[in-house]
């Protein structure tokens, strides 16, 4: 018996020399997952929320790499390709879990989210869901972390600002996928809540149109004072330079799908077009301080100016690491999610640049959502309550 | 009902009807040839106006040089493909060419996408300029895209029908053993064939470029109802293509402002599925083979 229980912990202790043996020869990677469009209309967007990854990860490796346990480790970001596909999603978010090990796997569409939600419980990961959708984190899926506001967050500044600065009479002009109708399912009634009435409603297909001239003239025979429009940046561009050359000279709500400074670059630089627009606000034009750090590093690292799909990535993976150390593991993913939201709490500002200050209850990230309005061709920022700041 | 409004969509039809008759006049000439709807044809559109992007954006050439040059380089590409595939399965069954099209459409478009990548590009209008009429909006550049398709429309109307070389086109359309019987060179004319409706595609692309958004799908939107028109004109027939076109054009337009923007396809459709049901052969078949 006792000769037994001393080859046990002569076995333990030869187990545990050769690990930390094994760790001084090779440092050991974290797999980070990553699927997402790499190819096709969102391949770009794709590459954004993963170049956020890619650069977190770069930059905790260079400091030396993750250190959990008393051990050493780096990060290596895995991105597969899954075509905006959910069931490809899903396949991929199996693959990283079971050849990798990945403890987590982030996904920028909501698809591919809820696809991984069906199994990632009883694999073992976090899905780190890149999707402003409120019903993403009220399915009690327990490990997963949305990495965006709700955008139910943008209603009250979008109305106050636009409602005090043009008028009462709100036209629908929005695109017609499904985020865009949950928009519009949110943005109608609030609208009147607030006083405002709604004078057209008229959904155009942002992504299958030819032409937006009709559309948008439907609405303008209603004379809106303010419009909402919204679905990729690039045509939703067109739908406001449409609108503008029909004579409106209102204001735009537009959808956070769509980037005020992407859709300036589609107007050849002419900011002239978007005044008075509300979105949320580009990041290079972000006054705070980590935001403003963010900047140039990610400019230096690809030569572009990055986006909040970068920055809200960026901070996660950051927050995500963090978690692991307080959790003193790289492989419990329960444990690792428990320290989710200490982590972010406790992030400097320039590992934070997007200003997620904790994660709710249900795995909801509460960034302070800042938006912004377009005035006399610059860009300000709005804070929470509608009020324009300077 | 508010009179600017009505002729606001009138304009609306007329420019929408202008590019889908133009891209759907390349598909009809072809169609003549091949005898099966070329699909590669929503290809060849979306290389007009990413050529043009290059001529403009990186050699710096003017508007019209790179229209000019957009539809030489697209009727290149056209007769190449002819050259290269088509004429090649001449005497396969049409199956074969069927998914040779296809599989030349995949092509050209993943070499968009390797060389331009997938996002949007943008094409700087030439003409910003807007004319206002009565409180109806005509941007310069819409103008010219209804005044350059219609301007095409009559040189191909003439060259079809005042040339030796366009009676060619029309006869082996029409009977290609009979044609050959009279000494047509087959080869030459489907070479001619093809390099029209490259160049037509470039060029409809090209005017529609600086409304729109540059894309490596873009080519698919107009090809889709490119088929609807020519099925609508009648398979092969030139007045077809252009009335076909613009039923279109308008049905978009007005559905769009008066029903509903979201159902405008389906009224386009539906006016598609009413005239072939009393007109089950096209509003101009083509004469018998």
């Amino acid at each position: 018996m006792r000769m037994t229980r001393r080859v046990v912990w002569g076995l333990a202790a030869a187990a545990m020399f050769g690990t930390v043996a094994g760790g001084a020869l090779a440092q050991e990677t974290v797999t980070i997952g990553w699927t997402g469009p790499l190819s096709g209309g969102a391949a770009l967007y794709g590459k954004n929320t993963l170049s956020g990854l890619e650069l977190a990860a770069k930059e905790i490796n260079e400091a030396g790499g993750l250190e959990v346990g008393g051990k050493k480790y780096k990060l290596e970001v895995v991105g597969l390709d899954d075509k905006y596909s959910p069931s490809e999603a899903a396949v991929n978010a199996k693959r990283l879990r079971s050849q990798y090990k990945a403890p987590i796997v982030f996904c920028p569409h909501s698809g591919g989210n809820f696809a991984m939600q069906a199994f990632n419980e009883q694999d073992g990961f976090i899905i780190g869901a890149y999707t402003s959708v409120p019903q993403m984190t009220e399915r009690g899926n327990k490990l997963t972390l949305r990495i965006p506001p709700s955008f139910a967050g943008y209603l009250d500044p979008f109305i106050k600002a636009e409602m005090s600065a043009f008028g009462k009479k709100l036209g629908m002009a929005g695109a017609d996928h499904d985020y865009a109708k949950a928009w519009a399912a949110l943005i109608a009634p609030a609208w009147k809540a607030a006083g405002g009435t709604v004078v057209a409603e008229n959904p155009m297909s942002y992504n299958k149109d030819t032409d937006f001239y009709s559309g948008v003239s439907r609405v303008l025979a209603a004379s809106p004072d303010v419009m909402f429009i919204g679905g990729a940046s690039e045509p939703t561009a067109l739908v406001a330079k449409q609108a503008r050359e029909l004579g409106f000279q209102g204001g735009f709500i537009v959808m956070d799908q769509a980037k005020l400074d992407e859709m300036a670059a589609v107007l050849g630089g002419d900011w002239s077009l978007l005044e008075g627009a509300i979105g949320t606000l580009p990041l290079i034009f972000d006054q705070r301080p980590g935001a403003k750090s963010f900047v140039p590093k990610y400019r230096k690292a690809y030569n572009r100016d990055p986006g909040t799909e970068a920055s809200l990535n960026y901070s996660s993976l950051n927050a995500v690491a963090d978690a692991m150390k307080l959790a003193g593991t790289v492989s419990d993913a329960p444990a690792i999610f428990a320290k989710l939201s200490d982590a972010f709490g406790k992030l400097p500002p320039e590992r934070n640049p997007a200003s997620i200050n904790s994660v709710d209850a249900k795995g909801g990230s509460n960034a302070v959502l800042v938006v912004g309005l377009v005035k006399g061709g610059k860009v300000v920022p709005v804070d929470a309550s509608g009020t324009v700041q300077n | 009902m508010n009179l600017s409004l009505f002729v606001q969509q009138i304009l609306n039809g007329l420019t929408l009807g202008s590019v889908y008759a133009l891209v759907a006049l390349g598909l009809t000439l072809v169609y003549g040839i091949l005898h099966i709807p070329n699909f590669s044809h929503g290809a060849l559109f979306m290389a007009g106006a990413y050529t043009a992007f290059f001529f403009i954006g990186s050699l710096g050439a003017n508007y019209w040089v790179a229209l000019i040059g957009a539809a030489a380089v697209t009727a290149a590409i056209a007769v190449l493909s002819e050259r290269l595939v088509f004429s090649r399965l001449r005497d396969s069954p049409p199956l074969h060419d069927m998914i040779a099209a296809i599989g030349l459409l995949l092509f050209i478009e993943a070499v968009a996408h390797a060389i331009w990548g997938a996002d949007f590009r943008r094409m700087a209008p030439p003409f910003p300029g807007i004319m206002r009429i009565a409180g109806t909006v005509l941007p310069i550049q819409r103008a010219l895209i209804i005044g350059g398709a219609i301007g095409l429309m009559i040189a191909l109307h003439l060259f079809l029908k005042r040339t030796t070389t366009g009676a060619t086109i029309v006869a082996m359309a029409q009977n290609r053993e009979g044609a050959s019987l009279v000494g047509i060179d087959l080869t030459r004319v489907s070479i001619i064939t093809f390099a029209i409706s490259g160049a037509l595609a470039a060029v409809a692309a090209v005017l529609f470029a600086p409304i729109n958004l540059i894309s490596p799908s873009m080519g698919n939107l107009v090809i889709l109802k490119a088929f609807v028109i020519i099925i609508l004109g009648g398979m092969g027939s030139v007045p077809g293509a252009i009335l076909g076109g613009m039923i279109i054009g308008f049905a978009e337009s007005f559905g769009a402002f008066y029903i509903s923007t979201d159902l405008k396809d389906i009224i386009a459709f539906a006016l598609l599925v009413a005239i072939l049901s009393l007109r089950p052969q096209g509003l101009f078949p083509a004469p018998s083979r």
